[in-house]
């Protein structure tokens, strides 16, 4: 009952209502949070209707967004505070004397510099930030929630759990209660997190994987990071062929940077990636939503250790990636 | 080109947007799963449940409202989605149990090209997943529980079905530990559920007899036995009480179980050398200031406060409540009887008051109402969450089979060997697994025992039942047959021939949605079962016969296993031991056997 105490007085601001965005927020509706504040200062274009399923069916291109879902979000559960707001995001997302209303940002389809700035004042305002966003097939969280213990109830292992184990380069175990009664370990996990600008930067994964591990891994890892260096409106205006040796060059780029082989980026996966750049797909939304939420609650009720602090969701393999950056 | 279209590929795209599916069960799984097929352009989408929506349903099945209440689910999600039906899906509800042959005849299941399940019991998925096996129909199957939940494609005959891997059963706790030394709060609860309201409320067969044996084979006790047995007895005079309004009936039951009876218990020293001796309630004492709170009107909250957990004194109260509810529901002869449902309040404050007060009496924590409810009903709560990531991979999974032509019946192509079962496991260094589709399992009772088809019997022009035994042997080289109609009514072998000249039709129970089993006398050829459709044609299904496993075979098989079990409940009748016969009975013996 803890968990719905805290999820009772927590203020949550989600920034965007895109695919993930509508996810998020109907989960978390659904799932009973005290109060929830969408910021969104887009108009409906017409590919808000793949997956925006708050929206009206009708007509509405060119209207603004939020005015239009608000009273189909209440209706999920009128006893959550919802509130919209439409004022220009690339300053709010800067004024901290807006962010400092809340106790947790989610943030969905930020252009890299964007996450990095929000970012910077979440730190400085000690507020956990989540960022995701998808194209197509593919997508990701990341997270900075600064530091974190969270405490659960584990069964009892063939060896016991013990303090100071490192459950990876990010998570300590820093406690162990007994219950032999019921055969259980008390377990207390401390999270450390790193800001978003050193993702771009990371040295780590080599660290993490061993080389086949690094040959196996999903190109959805090194295209997602190249995609942020190719802003939507950059390739909205490309020819294909153009695209692909953008994608191929900025690939081979951020490989090198990450030490991933190359070969992980074949021309059939950069294909596929020509399809599903920056256009929403529900069921990724649905899972990255699904996902997203869930680690929210946990991280507010300190239960479960939260995602740490990178999730790739590659569709095409059915696989969903947690790396530490 | 639309987006849709140019994630999904333009020739995906032309199929998803032609094609019929069909969803079963619209419960928390199936309003994330209809979302998310709707919103990929799924051309017909049919959804089927019998269910209709509680209050408990809103929290996490996102399609219904308050004012949904008592309505049909599968009736009002396709009218839900309405709202965001952007791509002009056409959607079909179904109020209605999927088991049923008249409404969902198979020439019904055959219009769809998927069957998704977002069902909740196993019998509705033991059925769904025959049908895929009559039909030869990709079946998604998937499950959650917690924060668990997995998808798994099923190609027919080709990868695992639903039954390749036997299902586990509910943990089920000795009676004596029920009965007299409940150590843990659940034990307390499957007392008051299973026993204590079963007697007093819900439909009552004589189990006597079993009731004596079943303790007989748990302790030898002579004491404790006689003691528990005498209980049961002194319920079922309570029981009768219920019918007569105005009786001392809940402060007698009260007083009865958690003192007299308690009081007995502590009698029988042998139970408590090991164990800490019970507590009865002393109600004289306690009397007083229950009086007062049943008189004060404000005592009604305690109802509703689910989440504290209740004193003493409160049980008691809530007890009292229920049971005055329960027995004028029961006596004004608008209800027979009234089964434990956890969403009947007076049912689940029943059981909450009774398994706390057992708890107290036996120094166990008490629960919540919350909690207990859980528990009683069987449920790890549904958490909405898991239900959005597992029908995000339901539809994903779904998509590469829309990435070929349509081919014939049966024959998936290379889809099978790249699908995956997906199932959450939730890892600092990943949130899930994927692992490839397993082969069907030699030892499955549903799917490896029998090849299965649809049997078109015209009924203007229906064959004689020995015309059609000699067409089967003739279509799928069996020598000789036995026919078996239903779950064990033979029909036609050698030496039974009574009805060969007779039409099918005027054979007792030879009607569409019925069972057809075609066993081989020499034991060569797998059996064959066929789903009897009648209708303007004749015709036998194109099917290829398997070499049938020998027992032998099996039974190594099945140490290999380390199952060491026969056929793993294969089929319904027990297997008879005869000394004698040096072989193993076969299926047919066995069936035969009980039917004289």
């Amino acid at each position: 009952m803890a968990t719905q105490l805290r999820l009772r007085s927590a203020k949550i601001l989600v920034i965007n209502l895109g695919a993930v965005g509508t996810e998020v927020v109907k989960n978390l509706v659904l799932g009973g949070i005290n109060s929830l504040e969408i910021l969104d200062d887009s108009s409906v274009v017409e590919d808000d209707f793949l997956s925006q399923f708050f929206l009206p069916n009708e007509n509405v291109v060119g209207k603004l967004k939020l005015p239009l879902v608000i009273d189909r979000i209440k209706d999920l559960n009128n006893r959550v505070n919802l509130s919209i707001n439409t004022h220009n995001i690339s300053e709010s997302i800067l004024s901290e004397g807006y962010l400092s209303k809340f106790d947790l940002v989610i943030a969905t389809e930020l252009k890299k510099d964007e996450m990095i700035q929000l970012n910077k004042v979440t730190r400085k305002l000690n507020i956990p930030l989540y960022v995701s966003g998808v194209h197509g097939m593919l997508g990701y969280i990341f997270t900075d929630l600064i530091k974190h213990e969270s405490t659960s109830e584990k069964d009892l292992g063939n060896q016991p759990r013990e303090t100071g184990t490192k459950l990876s380069p990010s998570k300590t175990i820093t406690k162990v209660e007994l219950n032999l009664t019921k055969d259980k370990e008390l377990v207390t996990v401390s999270d450390e997190f790193v800001e978003l600008q050193h993702f771009f930067v990371s040295k780590n994964l080599p660290t993490q994987l061993n080389r086949r591990q690094m040959k196996r891994l999903s190109a959805a890892f090194p295209l997602i990071f190249s995609l942020f260096e190719c802003k939507k409106e950059q390739l909205e205006n490309m020819k294909t062929e153009e695209i692909v040796a953008l994608l191929r060059d900025t690939s081979n780029r951020i490989c090198d940077l990450f030490g991933i082989p190359q070969t992980v980026v074949t021309d059939l996966s950069i294909g596929a990636v020509l399809q599903q750049a920056y256009t929403e797909f529900t069921p990724s939304a649905a899972i990255l939503g699904g996902a997203l939420a869930q680690d929210v609650i946990q991280f507010l009720s300190g239960k479960e250790s939260p995602i740490n602090n990178c999730l790739i969701l590659d569709a095409f393999r059915s696989e969903i990636s947690i790396y530490v950056l | 080109m639309k987006s849709l279209e140019r994630v999904l590929g333009p020739e995906r795209y032309l199929r998803i947007r032609n094609t019929s599916v069909l969803m079963v069960g619209a419960g928390g799984i199936g309003c994330e799963l209809l979302k998310n097929l709707i919103l990929c352009g799924f051309g017909t989408i049919h959804a089927v449940d019998l269910d209709t929506i509680t209050l408990s349903n809103l929290n996490r099945q996102f399609l219904f409202r308050q004012k949904d209440i008592d309505q049909s689910k599968s009736l009002t999600v396709v009218k839900a989605v309405q709202n965001f039906n952007y791509n002009d899906c056409k959607l079909e509800g179904h109020h209605g149990n999927i088991m049923d042959t008249e409404k969902f005849p198979i020439e019904w299941w055959d219009q769809f090209s998927y069957i998704f399940n977002a069902l909740d019991n196993l019998e509705a998925r033991r059925y769904v997943n025959k049908m895929a096996l009559f039909l030869r129909k990709p079946l998604m199957e998937s499950g959650t529980t917690g924060f668990d939940g997995q998808i798994q494609p099923i190609f027919p005959y080709v990868t695992e079905c639903f039954e390749c891997q036997p299902k586990v059963t509910p943990k089920t706790y000795p009676v004596c530990t029920i009965r007299s030394t409940p150590s843990q709060p659940i034990h307390c609860i499957t007392w008051a559920k299973e026993f204590l309201y079963h007697q007093l409320f819900d439909e009552l067969e004589d189990k006597t007899q079993d009731q004596r044996r079943q303790l007989e084979s748990e302790t030898l006790d002579r004491q404790e036995i006689d003691n528990l047995l005498r209980e049961s007895n002194e319920l079922a005079e309570l029981r009768r009480m219920v019918l007569e309004p105005g009786s001392q009936f809940a402060q007698e039951l009260i007083h009865k179980i958690f003192q007299v009876d308690i009081e007995r218990l502590v009698n029988i020293e042998s139970l408590w050398r090991t164990r800490k001796v019970p507590e009865p309630l002393d109600l004289l004492e306690l009397q007083h200031e229950l009086d007062a709170l049943l008189q004060e009107p404000r005592s009604q909250t305690i109802l509703v406060k689910d989440t504290s957990t209740w004193t003493l004194l409160e049980n008691l109260y809530v007890l009292i409540r229920a049971l005055e509810s329960l027995q004028k529901r029961i006596s004004s002869g608008e209800e027979s009887c009234v089964p434990f449902d956890k969403d009947d309040e007076d049912s689940l404050n029943f059981v909450v008051a009774a398994a706390n007060l057992r708890s107290v009496v036996f120094h166990i924590d008490p629960k919540t109402k919350f909690d207990i409810k859980q528990i009683a009903g069987n449920i790890i709560p549904a958490i909405a969450t898991t239900n959005a990531i597992i029908s995000g991979f339901l539809v994903l999974a779904s998509l590469p089979f829309y990435d070929q032509e349509p081919r014939s019946r049966g024959d998936f192509g290379p889809v099978p060997q790249t699908s995956s079962t997906v199932f959450t496991s939730i890892r600092p260094n990943k949130y899930v697994t994927a692992a490839a589709l397993s082969q069907p399992s030699p030892l499955c009772p549903a799917c490896s025992l029998s090849a299965r088809g649809i049997l078109h019997v015209s009924q203007k022009d229906a064959p004689t039942l020995g015309q059609l035994v000699e067409i089967i042997k003739k279509k799928y080289g069996y020598e000789d047959i036995a026919l078996i109609l239903g779950k064990a009514k033979l029909i036609y072998d050698v030496d039974f021939d009574d009805n060969v000249d007779r039409s099918v039709l005027e054979v007792a129970g030879f009607v569409s949605g019925e069972l057809l089993q075609v066993q081989d006398d020499n034991d060569e050829l797998e059996n064959l079962e066929f789903y009897i459709s009648l209708g303007d044609k004749n015709e036998l299904p194109e099917l290829v016969l398997r070499q049938k496993v020998k027992e032998k075979e099996k039974v190594k098989e099945n140490e290999e296993n380390g199952t060491g079990e026969l056929n793993n409940g294969a089929l319904e009748p027990v297997e008879i031991i005869d000394d004698e016969v040096e072989e193993p009975p076969t299926k047919r013996q066995k069936i035969l056997d009980i039917i004289d």
